[in-house]
């Protein structure tokens, strides 16, 4: 009985340890080739060939003028809007390469972007968009439309901008500009 | 991929240029605007101005005469469906309306008899009766037109009954611009009011200077100061949106100014920039900031005004419906005025920074769109440069901060006398 016994573990460990070398072996092709650049992001290193960029302008404030000024990026292009839009307000969060103001709190998030077939982009914002707002009207009005000019400059389906904090709808952005309908561009902000 | 982006300059700024022409566009009107109103204030001198309009309410059609000039008047009912108002002038008489939409007045037209101008009114039935009254400065004639209904019928309750009491806080607290429940004799020159809101307070604070100075403080020390010099000269009654340091929803602000069915709602606020060297004194007025589908909306409300009121006083569901969009943009009707009172407040606070001339601005100010009268948001100078954060602190600039935002309001009612801004 216990001899048995025995075996029978025997060859159940064995058989164990033979499919453990079978599927280290042979799994490992597959695994290495499957972390696409399109979900990774930030890191385009590996595969140079296959990441398109995608030329963008930023509008920032300037200390100088008051005015918005374009400044030139590339972003990873992808197939949806959405995400390109979501690098767009990425970058924008990161801030100027040239002194310029970004009129949005360092430490916000962006959560999601939603385009809407009429052409409303919602953007939803982690809490810290008005959280860490500095308020003040002439911030607000800033901070709105250094990000709805950015985006509906840079792509086509983007109409108007509907901004959203943490996934609602909020009141104001911090107590001034209201945040309960889209907004339009304003490209009189911008410098000529 | 990149074609639509501008990759180089030029091509940006080109695009740039064609979406610009939307908002410049807006700007000519309102120029040209501005420069009619101007234009028509000189001709003023030696014509009388007269303007006609006709309008629904809830028991009765009103027709008013608008004029630049004190008219003498004769009232007479031809024939039972006419009434002729004979209007005389030491000058010239012109006289302008528009197409009629009423339930009761089938049409205004005008004739000349000699130096007499006459201005027949026609009604769609023959059993009404009329009342008429005059209003000072400028000289308003006012015709109420009656029906005389069938003792079967019942009367239309009356809509000032139907203001919402009972939940004080809630959002229609008084009724909207076009709502049919405007009291009979609207104009008469008791209890006009002016709201005076003091931007923040309560847990919420504001924009917050470099040395600690808070938008909330600032805003309730202008405010109070501002109140006392209109109650000390003006003939109005002021109501603050609070007097102390507590949070007030911004809903319960507008409320404050359609409640007390305010002449002019004032929000005071200091600014906070990312720039940290912008400077100076600004007036706001809205910005609708208005999408297609509300441009349409609106559009379709003031075009379908008289007809959409018939309704509105008859049907109570329908009624809560409309209201509710009407609140929406509230503001959208008095969106000229505010702007001139705007422009006559910021000449008044140019002078007093000697900064250059910022001009007004329109910014889509969440506390200014349900607000039925007109309505500015003064932010009074910048929290985020610390000069003006040292200045905003001082009593004496508050005092001439509030002495100019009054100075502005004394010229704008001058310009418009009372009842001027009201329909």
């Amino acid at each position: 009985m216990i001899r048995s016994r025995i075996l029978l573990l025997a060859v159940l460990s064995l058989s164990l340890v033979l499919l453990a070398i079978f599927f280290f072996l042979s799994g490992r092709g597959e695994t290495v080739k499957e972390p696409p650049p399109e979900l990774g992001g930030k890191e385009p290193g590996p595969q140079p060939e296959t990441v398109e960029l995608k030329k963008v302008n930023l509008f920032f404030l300037s200390e100088k003028d008051g005015l918005l000024h374009p400044e030139e990026r590339e972003i990873v292009s992808s197939p949806t809007p959405e995400r390109e839009a979501a690098r767009v307000v990425e970058e924008l969060i990161k801030g100027s390469r040239q002194g310029l103001i970004s009129p949005l709190p360092a430490e916000a998030r962006i959560r999601q972007v939603y385009l809407t077939k009429e052409g409303t982009a919602y953007v939803d914002f982690s809490r810290e968009f008005s959280e860490r707002h500095p308020s003040g009207s002439s911030a607000e009005i800033d901070t709105v439309y250094c990000l709805v000019n950015s985006l509906v400059y840079n792509f086509k389906s983007v109409k108007r901008v509907f901004i959203l904090v943490n996934g609602d709808e909020k009141e104001t952005l911090s107590g001034h500009i209201g945040l309960t309908k889209a907004f339009l561009p304003d490209f009189s902000m911008v410098a000529r | 991929m990149s074609s639509d982006a501008g990759s180089i300059p030029a091509a940006s700024i080109s695009l740039l240029k064609d979406k610009w022409t939307v908002p410049r566009s807006r700007y000519r009107i309102q120029a040209g605007f501005l420069g009619a109103l101007l234009f028509a204030s000189l001709l003023a001198q030696n014509i009388a101005r007269v303007r006609v309009s006709v309008r629904d309410y809830a028991e009765f059609s009103r027709v008013t005469l608008e004029s630049t000039q004190t008219l003498t008047f004769t009232i007479a009912r031809r024939t039972p469906g006419v009434i002729e108002v004979g209007l005389e002038s030491q000058s010239p008489v012109h006289i302008q309306s528009g197409p009629v939409t009423s339930r009761l007045i089938r049409s205004v037209s005008m004739s000349r008899q000699g130096s007499r101008n006459i201005l027949s009114i026609e009604g769609k039935t023959e059993s009404y009766t009329f009342t008429h009254f005059t209003v000072g400065n400028p000289f308003q004639l006012i015709l109420d037109l009656r029906e005389v209904r069938r003792p079967a019928e019942t009367p239309l309750a009356k809509p000032a009954e139907k203001k919402p009491a009972p939940t004080v806080a809630e959002k229609p607290a008084a009724p909207p611009p076009q709502d049919t429940g405007r009291p009979a004799v609207p104009l008469s020159s008791g209890g006009r009011t002016i709201v005076i809101d003091p931007g923040h307070g309560g847990m919420e604070s504001g924009a917050q200077g470099k040395f600690g100075t808070l938008e909330k403080d600032i805003t309730l020390a202008v405010s109070l100061k501002l109140k006392s010099l209109i109650e000390r000269n003006l003939a109005f009654r002021v109501v603050l949106t609070r007097d102390k340091d507590v949070e007030v929803l911004l809903e319960n602000r507008a409320a404050a100014a359609n409640n007390n069915d305010a002449q002019f709602f004032i929000s005071i606020h200091a600014n906070g920039s990312y720039k940290k060297s912008s400077s100076g004194s600004e007036t706001f007025f809205l910005n609708l900031n208005a999408t297609d589908e509300d441009v349409r909306r609106l559009a379709y409300f003031e075009n379908t005004q008289t007809e959409l009121q018939g309704r509105i006083a008859a049907d109570q569901d329908y009624q809560d419906d409309i209201r509710m969009i009407l609140w929406d943009m509230a503001q959208a009707a008095y969106i000229r005025q505010s702007s001139r009172l705007a422009e006559l407040v910021q000449a008044e606070l140019n002078g007093l920074l000697g900064t250059a001339n910022r001009g007004i601005k329109q910014a889509p100010f969440k506390v200014l769109t349900e607000v039925a009268c007109p309505a500015i948001l003064v932010e009074v100078a910048f929290l985020s440069n610390p000069e003006e954060e040292r200045l905003l602190g001082k009593e004496e600039f508050q005092w001439n901060v509030a002495q100019a935002i009054y100075q502005g309001l004394v010229n704008t009612i001058r310009e418009f006398p009372a009842g001027g801004y009201r329909r």
